[in-house]
């Protein structure tokens, strides 16, 4: 097989995905990216914990980058390299998220009180306690990316 | 780097030689299979079953290296069976003519209260 | 939803199972993926195989539309050089007779299994074009 490019570089295998907004289709992408990562040879239990991070951060492009507009796209990076799958999640940036609202660890008491409607803000937590790696930026374009690495332990 | 998934071994049960395919059966497969149908058939095997496992998917390649092996079962006057197929793979199996050389059982158990009872072999 | 991919068998899995997760979102019937999954691994692979001549710096694009009662599903490569099917596939009678070789069962299942296959015409590369119908479709559940 081909592992350079004509320049000598080596080839980056990715599998690129655009969905459109609609909440569901983050199906299609944790079911790409567990299809890869089995076939990477990942343990199945970090398959599982790839599954439910890159569900959270399509998820999280969609309703809150994305603002449930269908016309907008979430694109899912998938780079397989030795030993690691890079997963970038970027949406188009209707609503920049607040990175200090991120950073923060997520307060368990007051979503279990009676009359707390927001139950969410567990996503990004979720996603940064099952990566190896995780950061979430600005992208080029002006959307939300989160960029994610797993790494492959045999 | 993607790995290839798919497992071959082989095992006797009641005088069937049973060969065990556990994952999709593609390109890759072709030295496995072929490989498996080899040592049992050296140990003298009359009656080959190849034991599917149901969710596993076969595509043209794989029915390619099914297709060889029937050759060589029917040159070494052998008999061939499929067992463990989904509904679906049974379905692709008499589309491509191969439900013809051998017959296709539900599991591995109905296959040979089968093979064990048929006169010719 | 469009996704692509390097040219490099084993990659078309990966395009079969999130093309499964939309055709299965879309609430298509689950037989009716098994259908679809065939063919499209199949179409894929022809187009790493021979549209993109196994070259993993070449790309395969894959396009999936749902509208009511069709899926349609678009496999194109970048081939430079056209490909298009031989003659009629030989039947499995003609390959254990040795008349031919044991592959080249792709294209017959991929035209069994759905209900158009056509190569439509692009400015580079090829495309082909499967469409499945597809029963009424329920809504699609977020879970």
């Amino acid at each position: 097989m081909n592992d350079k490019t004509l320049k000598g570089e080596p080839v980056e295998r990715v599998v690129e995905l655009s969905l459109p907004s609609k909440l569901g289709y983050e199906r299609v992408a944790m079911d790409a990216a567990s299809s890869l990562a089995n076939r990477m040879g990942f343990h199945p239990d970090r398959v599982e914990a790839l599954k439910t991070a890159i569900g959270e951060a399509v998820t999280n492009a969609i309703e809150h980058g994305n603002q449930h507009d269908e016309a907008m796209k979430v694109i899912v990076l998938l780079t397989a390299r030795e030993g690691e799958l890079i997963v970038n999640v970027e949406d188009e940036g209707k609503k920049i998220l607040d990175h200090s609202m991120i950073a923060r660890e997520p307060d368990i008491a007051p979503k279990y009180q009676p009359g707390h409607v927001d139950r969410g803000g567990w996503g990004i937590w979720l996603i940064r306690e099952l990566m190896d790696e995780v950061q979430i930026t600005t992208a080029p374009g002006g959307g939300n990316l989160v960029r994610m690495v797993i790494h492959l332990e045999k | 780097m993607l790995e290839d998934e798919l497992t071959v071994s082989t095992r006797q049960r009641e005088g069937v030689a049973i060969v065990d395919l556990m994952g999709d059966v593609t390109t890759f497969a072709e030295e496995k299979i072929n490989q498996a149908y080899r040592e049992v058939t050296t140990q003298g095997a009359r009656q080959v079953l190849l034991n599917f496992r149901q969710n596993d998917s076969i595509n043209s390649a794989g029915i390619a290296i099914l297709i060889g092996i029937v050759t060589e079962v029917n040159r070494n006057q052998q008999k061939l069976a499929f067992s463990g197929l989904s509904q679906h793979f049974q379905k692709i199996f008499r589309m491509v003519g191969l439900a013809q050389y051998a017959d296709i059982y539900q599991d591995e158990e109905e296959a040979l209260k089968h093979l064990n009872s048929d006169p010719e072999t | 939803m469009e996704l692509s991919f390097p040219s490099e068998l084993g990659y078309e899995v990966v395009a079969r199972d999130a093309v499964a997760a939309f055709a299965r979102c879309v609430g298509i019937d689950k037989n009716r993926i098994e259908d679809i999954k065939t063919a499209l691994s199949e179409a894929c692979i022809n187009a790493i195989e021979h549209g993109n001549q196994f070259d993993a710096n070449l790309r395969v694009m894959v396009t999936c539309k749902h509208n009511g009662d069709h899926l349609t599903v678009e496999v194109r490569d970048q081939g430079m050089k056209e490909y298009t099917a031989g003659g009629k596939p030989l039947t499995i009678e003609e390959k254990l007779a040795g008349l031919g070789p044991l592959r080249g069962m792709g294209l017959m299942l991929i035209t069994e299994l759905s209900d158009g296959a056509e190569f439509v015409p692009v400015s580079q590369g090829n495309c082909f074009r499967l469409t499945f119908s597809v029963l009424q479709p329920a809504i699609c559940h977020h879970s």
